[in-house]
């Protein structure tokens, strides 16, 4: 899933990058042999890639693709993942062939050139190292090409030093180090020149160090040299581990991955339940009569809400608060079993001082009249018989994981609402 | 009729909890319980150390379904409950009690009876304790952290079997199972620890009464921190350490010179280039250990109440059905990893003491969101060349990088720069002008490789230096970096001042 993800990513950051390459190059397009053929770079397949793998190249030189080809397969140390053409074209040479190891990102790999072109009149573009800060984290592993690091002005150690053309870093958001500064200013050098050095610090960083080797104080080398034994101790030595003798152990179990079940979407459910108001009205006529007081049948609803919503259980996915959580860990208070809900149930039927028995809707002329004529809703059926004042369908719309919660709070509205309505307002 | 009305519902509320919930719910609604066991959790991690509770927190705040698996019954492991924060507040109240004893009168205050309340110490030593381990158990349920308390073994590749310390059994199976089971100490052999009279640095932070003579066997950083405290609160104590110097191979000879002098004036006797070659415990408070010359021919008896055994830890594996996946370790016991942490099973993982590289909580917490990354994104980061270590003492010893040995050992060139505390005006105004910063930069490119400290707060003091090593920078950037004064800091600038250049004030 995360590879496929990452493989599309690549496919869009690989499309970008050759649409701009494309932009400049046809703006010289006038005619076919203006066109130098170009490089094709290892492209990054992940944000964390520096360096990759050629498994094999599925085009072969000279050979023509079409957008959508497979050209190669690269392998990274996470997965193995197909690199396809963007645009038709032809692979003019490749510069690293099949199993080529530990290939830099930016670095190139092949010439390409467009469809049409005579590829034998074509000339193969200089190679332009996009990533010159990472020779010095992996020298090692490159081609000699990129490796090489620049070569220093071995002469008088004058500021008038060369810049050595083809070597680019990038541009730097963070202030440059203090020494860097200061050697910078020391030697009458503007600032803005470390852009033009390379840099050999952690993350490509500019050191003290390699304005010292750009300025040919040290030796060329020297940052890089100091460079690579940190990068070695950056990592844990993880050569020559003898593994201790093995002991006579039973075979290992056949493994058994756990196959993951797709989850379900976090969905709402609708909870219902019958509720019958028949007690309701009964004590509402009641109270009417010895008190000469009309209490609506909403009061009697809000106030049973009020009474089932007290201490229902948590619902499935409860996040208890750092204070409960503390208490809870320092034993001051029980783990929380319950909490105080906030459901307001919907009540199907109608809902009035005085229930009206069923009866089907007649339609109104004017509807007829505007043609907006509805459908009869449907009533969903109930299971107890209908009464006069028959059950009304209270139901709660509730997110998934609070079913239980709310199934509790409507048997709650229910038992008070059937049994003794009258306390809810005496 | 307002009042009368209220009156009545209190009735009725009051009426109804006791009998309406029972009777509307079912109890086992109300039971909350642990996950099904079927259901496979995302990441299941065996200990709940360091390395063990710090993953669990990441993974939690990454979204993962996490269960940690801890026996100790809270959580911390060994660097929480019996290592670095108990010996920590020993440390820190013996040193006030010495002070106090023979270095505030000098400075003008003059206490009378001073006396040594051994059980409140502990007390306070456990107030810290309670109070660390509570507060990462609430970090755990803050993150959503299925925490259980019992021991894990495997039972096949994807399931860990848990016995629960309240009895009984329970299995988890996890998509990703991460090993933190860290470390336990070495024992001696020949001297069985009994953590009353021969004792390990989880009795010597436990001792129930001062003892009177104390022979320390090992002098690296948990030895020298142990009979630090001891020696404060009056005991005497010796330590007989293998090698030439103290302080362990990683210290830099020079910084562990100092401090053994420094050391020794506080009254500790040290035995060095002197080896162990039998003990024998006589009585439950009598030792008696033989010694010799590393190098043979000097035979020695020394005799003590209690011996302390810290030559050392060792990866800790044990009961965890290792074999039952046929997973391998190496010839000094640990886990083997490649460079994402995976053992050979690669959804199986491992972090921390029980793996290679340093023994140190703070490894085992970078390697820890390291591996969380590795899982979740792929990518996670360490950098094993920028670990600072710290002694406890008085005055702390810190140190991050390169020693100056390391150095002449693999032929590298260096430059050493060095700035005594004596030199330094906090220093002195507080009269502790014990130590020094020695800086060890590339002669070239200036480029800081190690930088030792020994001086008071040396252990806050070297998070500057980790800074400037994992940044790469030059001596002189330090140098050229406005630090306060007066402060303590001033020597740390000095001593870069002095490493590519001259340091002002000495």
């Amino acid at each position: 899933m995360a590879s496929f993800a990452t493989a599309c990513r690549a496919t869009a950051r690989l499309a970008a990058r050759r649409l701009q390459q494309d932009a400049s190059a046809r703006s010289f397009r006038t005619s076919a042999i203006a066109l130098a053929a170009q490089n094709f770079s290892m492209p990054a397949l992940s944000p964390t890639m520096t360096e990759g793998n050629i498994a094999s190249w599925k085009v072969k030189e000279g050979e023509k693709f079409q957008a959508g080809d497979v050209l190669l397969e690269i392998e990274t140390d996470k997965a193995t993942m197909d690199v396809e053409a963007q645009e038709d074209g032809i692979l003019m040479k490749i510069t690293q062939g099949d199993g080529s190891k530990g290939v830099q990102v930016g670095s190139r790999i092949a010439v390409v050139a467009e469809e049409g072109d005579d590829i034998s009149s074509l000339e193969i573009p200089e190679e332009k190292s996009e990533q010159p800060r990472k020779a010095a984290e992996a020298p090692q592993t490159q081609t000699p090409e990129t490796t090489t690091p620049k070569a220093a002005p071995p002469t008088s150690s004058a500021p008038k030093a060369p810049v050595k053309p083809g070597h680019k870093t990038s541009n730097r958001t963070y202030p440059l180090y203090p020494s860097v500064a200061h050697l910078l200013k020391v030697n009458g050098l503007d600032t803005s020149v470390a852009k033009d050095i390379t840099p050999t610090g952690p993350n490509g960083r500019l050191l003290k160090g390699d304005v010292l080797a750009y300025l040919g104080k040290i030796g060329s080398s020297a940052p890089a040299d100091v460079s690579s034994r940190f990068e070695k101790a950056s990592h844990l030595d993880l050569s020559n581990i003898k593994v201790a003798a093995p002991k006579p152990a039973p075979a290992g179990k056949a493994a058994k991955p756990a196959a993951a079940a797709p989850s379900p979407p976090p969905a709402k459910s609708t909870i219902t339940l019958p509720i019958s108001l028949t007690a309701v009205t009964e004590a509402q006529l009641k109270i009417k009569e010895t008190l000469d007081v009309f209490v609506p049948l909403s009061t009697f609803v809000a106030r049973a809400s009020e009474l089932a919503n007290d201490g229902l259980p948590l619902p499935k996915d409860y996040k208890p608060s750092a204070d409960e959580l503390f208490d809870e860990i320092l034993g001051l208070s029980a783990a929380k079993k319950s909490s105080k809900g906030h459901y307001v149930p919907q009540i199907g039927a109608s809902i009035g001082a005085y229930s009206r028995p069923t009866q089907k809707r007649t339609e109104d002329v004017y509807d007829i009249l505007c043609g907006t004529s509805k459908p009869q809703i449907a009533r969903p059926i109930t299971q107890t018989p209908a009464t006069p004042a028959g059950p009304n369908l209270f139901s709660l719309n509730v997110p998934q994981g609070e079913q239980k919660r709310a199934q509790i709070f409507l048997e709650r509205v229910r038992l008070v609402l059937e049994n003794e309505p009258g306390r809810l307002v005496l | 009729m307002l009042s009368q009305r209220l009156l009545g519902r209190v009735a009725v509320r009051s009426a109804f909890k006791p009998s309406g919930v029972s009777s509307v719910v079912p109890a086992s609604r109300w039971a909350r319980t642990y996950a099904s066991e079927s259901e496979a959790r995302d990441l299941v991690i065996i200990g709940g150390g360091v390395a063990g509770y710090v993953a669990a927190i990441k993974a939690g705040q990454e979204g993962m379904k996490v269960t940690c698996i801890e026996k100790r019954g809270t959580l911390g492991g060994t660097c929480l409950n019996v290592g670095c924060i108990p010996s920590k507040s020993l440390l820190n109240n013996s040193h006030l009690y010495h002070q106090i004893l023979h270095d505030t009168k000098h400075r003008g205050i003059e206490v009378g009876d001073v006396k040594l309340n051994l059980a409140q110490l502990m007390k306070a030593k456990d107030t810290s304790v309670t109070g660390l381990t509570k507060g990462v158990e609430f970090l755990l349920k803050k993150n959503g952290v299925e925490y259980i308390k019992g021991t894990g073994s495997f039972q096949d590749e994807h399931t860990v079997k848990v016995e629960l310390n309240d009895g009984g059994e329970t299995s988890v199976t996890g998509k990703n199972i991460l090993i933190a089971t860290g470390s336990e100490v070495t024992p001696f052999p020949g001297l069985t620890i009994d953590e009353q009279t021969v004792i390990s640095s989880t009795g010597a932070i436990a001792l129930e009464k001062v003892p009177e003579k104390m022979i320390v066997i090992g002098g690296g950083i948990i030895g020298l921190e142990m009979a630090s405290v001891w020696s404060r609160l009056g005991a005497q104590v010796t330590v007989v350490e293998y090698l030439d110097q103290i302080g362990g191979p990683g210290m830099d000879t020079e910084i562990a010179k100092s401090i053994q002098k420094i050391l020794k004036k506080q009254g500790i006797i040290f035995k060095t280039g002197t080896k162990v070659v039998s003990g024998e415990k006589i009585s439950s408070n009598e030792v008696k250990v033989e010694v010799d010359s590393a190098k043979g021919g000097k035979p020695e008896t020394l005799d003590a109440d209690v011996v302390l055994v810290a030559i050392g830890r060792r990866p800790y594996t044990g009961g965890l059905g290792l074999e039952n996946i046929g997973l391998e370790l190496d010839d000094r016991g640990r886990v083997i990893i490649d460079s994402e942490y995976r053992t050979k099973i690669p959804h199986i993982r491992c972090v921390g003491d029980v793996t290679f590289g340093p023994m140190l909580a703070h490894k085992a917490e970078e390697e820890a969101v390291a591996v969380v990354e590795y899982i979740k994104k792929g990518y996670g980061h360490v950098n094993y060349g920028c670990i600072p270590a710290v002694m406890y003492t008085f005055p702390e010893v810190a140190w991050v990088g390169q020693s100056e040995q390391d150095l002449k050992k693999a032929g590298i060139p260096y430059r050493v720069g060095t700035f005594p505390f004596s030199a330094n005006s906090r220093a002195k105004t507080n009269l502790d002008t014990d130590g020094m910063v020695k800086m060890l930069a590339d002669p070239e490119t200036d480029r800081i490789l190690g930088i030792h400290i020994i001086g008071p707060n040396a252990g806050e003091m070297i998070a500057e230096g980790t800074l400037a090593l994992e940044y790469g920078a030059s001596s002189e950037d330090i140098a050229r970096t406005c630090h306060a004064h007066p402060t303590l800091a001033e020597a740390f600038k000095e001593a870069a001042m002095a490493t590519h250049g001259k340091a002002i004030h000495y």
